[in-house]
């Protein structure tokens, strides 16, 4: 029974003019806008390559510790054509410096694009399928109860000894697989526009994670076709419907999510305490600053200068604070690269050896100190704000599908925090490093007359994108949510169904 | 005809849509004005500080010798925010509102850190805000542009989808043109029908709105300001009308009003959501970068070459007109080389985001944007004529020390030199200040093209509503 009743409603969906332009607009809007994703994420690539050349050869230039350019640039996700997340608008450029804790704050972007060009809106395959794919699910539910009740072969279906149930599973189970066959068809040709380019590595676990892209949508579209048949169940006649349909799509997609982050307070960023830990922090520095300018006061052969007034036959330094209170900047930046010395005395380089023997490790240990300070308020500055916005997007099925496909992609929050958490640990393998190599004692620390620095022996940064396992647990919320959703709706739908008239 | 018109507005007024409508854009209206009225005061302070700021540092270069004046110049340019931000936000946390004008170039110091070899002031452009510490959702702002363009436009379609399709559907088609009215006499009264019950909702959304914002009192609205906004309510209805004959010929030709509004819907779809953005992708991928590193690149041999012209006279700490002039002329032109380089680099820029807007402006919900972002004084368009009104008061100043120098006999009428300049001094209030303006005869100008495009838009769609009706069978 329940076979039958399955194909005489995919027989009736399948020969409609509706499952004909569902295909169409599902592959023609997937294939054109997957060729120019593809396009734009080569570009990335290769403005990210250009880029790890050309800090490979700034680090390589450098020629005694102290200036050493460590600069790190972030690859594009190959994940963020389906969901770009964060992952074009944040920073991708971030410099390693022994003296400051990196985060996503002080990373920058390199030039690989003009900047007005931001303007202009961007797209991913998830977009086109928030709106398409729910539009597409309300399109083929606003009629199946309401329409047959028009029709008056509601009535003839229920004479049968079928329970209302079983026409509900197999309206639902047949529509779900025609509304499949586009959203496969479409991804199927986009997987297969990915594999032509050579750019794109696809991995094992990339191609996990698109499966769970794919379910997700599933879920999704399911989620809106139960909508439209709630509507339907509950309504009369098709063109009621039909117009409430369009109504809950256009709130749910379009209007909601929009209005939802105008309409809350933006929780005005605390400004004094911005100020008043910003503060803090120099003072950390100050304090600092004494410091080194005592341990220099006492040393009497150095006599204030951190070079013993050696006079150079040419090279540089720079000492200075770098500031920047918007992101609670702030640091001490000092290096040199001295190419010789005129009739030096050989005690007078040791001193100097001896003053940064001493003055890194508490650099170090001041960065590690407004870090731990730096970091809550941070948090509650940029982060805080974002998460109170997601969750109240969480209301609409579009939000929470936005936020779990993010997750699966990496390109979330936590995806980016990831990379630079990597950031975090490289230089505190760099550091170990220069501990190792006793690089603060050392002579080519600043000068590079005897011996310059081998760089090649530095750890080199690898950065892997987090576990799949991770991903997946990081969307698991937000798909259970989604799956939640269905079951509420389908009881809903049925409770609705069964106690109507015919 | 108008018989028509009443009996499909008293039809569509009755109707759950209408009240939908009305309920719908009412509260994205009263959204968009409580967030103005809560962000608007705050825009204008901090502009308003800015601008302080600034004409105290030019009241403090002009308050003395006239050398002075003519080598730290103005302060730095702020753009006025519009007080129509309601209606289009059009970028702005993108777009940069400065125009730097940077301390003079130090060339040289002594041992002491004296300077002894400074140039004159130039402007240089800012970069685009990058808003790479924003990691909250992407969404788009709720202002009168996205209400118009998305919702406005889909609302038509609500509300026409069924025009002809489900009368032919119930049969009174049929009734109707069994009278004798001419076809084109139905389909301009159900055209302006559908218009006005379209305009009711929106025109008291609107209002309200509107309603909101003057009687705030730390919003002002002056009466161009309203001119504007009677602008922007008539492009408003030129895009409705443009959604309403979609919507008429669609249904002339279909015959079932379900297949009609999914027509509609997906061509609404493509046309609004996906023709913008997709275009723009493809358009900033034809937009190759000059990176910074090229920018320097093209700086460095510019500025060997102004030291090799100049060399002679630079070091010589004579006063001779010679070397005066020699001097004048290096900082003159260095400051018109810097100035012109940075020009060059926002030009071609921009040059990039013009490409990238007209080919965008196949869709009409760009050109709506693009146009109500013109009236409104915000967004692209804008930023260029702050970028105009800050060259052509840059040129003033300039004019105004000259003529200043030139009015003094006693001067050698050497500028941008100490010695070679008039040591009179001049009062603050008589150098020209800088004001921000905005230009509502430019602007219809710029948008003369769009305008044209727009109602092309509607006039075709108009036709082809008309022919697809007369040919259409009961």
């Amino acid at each position: 029974m329940m076979l039958t009743l399955i194909r005489r409603e995919l027989l009736d969906n399948l020969m409609t003019f509706r499952f004909a332009v569902a295909v169409f607009i599902m592959l023609f809007l997937v294939v054109a806008n997957t060729a120019v994703l593809i396009k734009d994420y080569e570009r990335r690539l290769a403005g990210h390559k250009t880029e790890v050349q050309k800090s490979r050869k700034y680090m390589l230039d450098g020629k005694t510790y102290s200036v050493g350019e460590l600069n790190i640039d972030r690859p594009p996700n190959p994940l963020s054509i389906f969901n770009a997340g964060l992952d074009k608008r944040l920073g991708n450029e971030i410099w390693v410096y022994y003296g400051h804790v990196p985060t996503l704050w002080d990373a920058e972007k390199h030039s690989s694009q003009n900047p007005f060009m931001n303007i202009l809106s961007s797209i991913d395959i998830v977009f086109i399928f928030e709106g398409v794919l729910s539009l597409l699910a309300l399109i083929f539910a606003y009629d199946t109860l309401a329409g047959e009740y028009e029709r008056g072969t509601l009535r003839l279906v229920l004479t049968h000894p079928v329970s209302r149930g079983y026409i509900l599973v197999a309206k639902y189970i047949s529509a779900m697989v025609c509304l499949l066959v586009p959203l496969l068809m479409s991804l199927i040709l986009a997987m297969f526009l990915l594999t032509t380019s050579a750019s794109f590595s696809l991995s094992m676990p990339d191609f996990l994670r698109i499966g769970g892209i794919i379910f997700a949508s599933i879920a999704y579209l399911s989620v809106f076709y139960l909508i439209g048949m709630l509507i339907s169940a509950m309504t009369r006649r098709t063109s009621t419907a039909l117009m409430l349909s369009m109504f809950v799509w256009g709130f749910l997609v379009l209007v909601y999510p929009n209005m939802i982050v105008a309409v809350i307070q933006p929780s005005n960023p605390p400004e004094e305490r911005r100020a008043s830990v910003h503060n803090h922090i120099k003072q950390i520095w100050e304090e600092f600053e004494r410091e080194r300018k005592q341990f220099l006061a006492t040393d009497r052969h150095l006599e204030g200068d951190p070079y013993g007034n050696m006079r150079w036959r040419g090279g540089y330094n720079f000492e200075h604070f770098q500031d920047k209170a918007s992101v609670l900047q702030h640091y001490y930046y000092a290096g040199a690269e001295i190419d010789g010395f005129h009739e030096e005395p050989e005690s007078q380089a040791l001193h100097v050896q001896n003053y940064h023997r001493f003055l890194v490790p508490l650099i170090i240990d001041t960065a590690e100190r407004t870090w731990r300070i730096r970091e809550p308020v941070l948090e509650e500055l940029f982060i805080l704000p974002a998460t109170i916005d997601r969750a109240w997007l969480r209301l609409s099925p579009t939000g929470i599908y936005d936020v779990a496909t993010q997750a699966l992609a990496g390109t979330d929050l936590q995806g980016m925090q990831d990379f630079f958490t990597a950031v975090q640990q490289h230089r505190q393998s760099v550091i170990d490093y220069y501990y190792d190599k006793n690089a603060f004692g050392s002579r080519q620390w600043f000068s590079a007359d005897k011996e310059t620095v081998d760089w090649r022996t530095l750890p080199q940064f690898i950065f892997q994108r987090s576990d799949i396992s991770l991903n997946v647990q990081r969307a698991l919320p937000d798909l259970f949510l989604l799956l939640t959703l269905n079951i509420v709706l389908f009881i809903g739908v049925f409770l609705i169904f069964v106690r109507r008239e015919v | 005809m108008w018989h028509i018109t009443k009996r499909e507005i008293y039809d569509n007024l009755n109707s759950l849509r209408f009240a939908l409508t009305t309920v719908l854009l009412l509260a994205l209206m009263v959204t968009n004005a409580v967030r103005h009225i809560r962000e608007h005061p705050k825009r204008v302070q901090t502009y308003r500080d800015a601008v302080t700021e600034s004409s105290a540092r030019l009241t403090a270069h002009a308050d003395g010798s006239l050398y002075k004046l003519a080598q730290y110049g103005p302060g730095n340019f702020y753009k006025k925010p519009s007080s129509l931000h309601f209606c289009a936000n059009g970028g702005e946390s993108i777009l940069p509102d400065t125009i730097k004008v940077g301390d003079p170039p130090v060339f040289a110091t002594d041992s002491e850190n004296r300077v002894i070899l400074q140039g004159v002031w130039s402007l240089s452009y800012p970069d685009a805000n990058l808003q790479n510490k924003n990691v909250g959702p992407k969404v788009s702002q709720v202002d009168w542009a996205f209400i118009i363009g998305s919702i406005l436009s889909l609302i038509a379609l609500w509300f026409t989808f069924d025009a002809f399709s489900g009368e032919r559907e119930r049969g009174t088609l049929r009734l109707m043109l069994a009278n004798s009215i001419p076809r084109h006499t139905v389909l301009i009264g159900k055209f302006f029908g559908a218009l006005i019950s379209i305009s009711i909702p929106f025109a008291l959304a609107a209002l309200v709105n509107l309603l909101l914002i003057s009687t705030a009192s730390t919003v002002h609205l002056t009466t161009e300001a309203w001119g504007r906004l009677g602008i922007i309510f008539a492009l408003a209805l030129l895009y409705t009308s443009l959604f309403v004959a979609l919507g008429l010929l669609v249904s002339a030709r279909v015959q079932q009003s379900a297949v009609s509004l999914m027509i509609l819907l997906l061509m609404w779809v493509t046309l609004v959501v996906f023709m913008p953005s997709t275009l723009a992708s493809i358009a900033s991928s034809f937009s190759p970068a000059t990176s910074f590193d090229e920018f320097w690149k093209q700086r460095n041999p510019i500025e060997e070459d102004l030291w090799d012209k100049y060399d002679e006279w630079l070091w010589s700490s004579k006063v001779d007109d010679k070397t005066l002039r020699g001097k004048s002329a290096f900082f003159t032109e260095n400051a018109e080389r810097e100035e012109r380089r940075h020009e060059e680099r926002l030009r071609y820029r921009s040059s990039q985001v013009y490409r990238a807007r007209a080919i965008t402006s196949i869709s009409p919900a760009t050109l709506l944007q693009h146009l109500i972002e013109g009236f409104a004084g915000t967004g692209f368009e804008r930023h260029l004529q702050f970028v105009e009104n800050t060259q052509r008061y840059a040129r003033q100043l300039r004019e105004f020390v000259a003529d200043t120098d030139r009015a003094d006999p006693e001067s050698p009428h050497i500028l941008g030199v100490r010695e070679g300049m008039s040591k009179k001094f001049i009062t603050p209030e008589s150098v020209p200040r800088f004001e921000d303006t905005l230009n509502l005869s430019r602007d219809f100008n710029t948008a003369a093209m769009e305008l044209l495009l727009l109602t092309l838009f509607v006039l075709v769609l108009l036709s082809g509503a008309y022919l697809a009706f007369v040919r259409v069978e009961v």
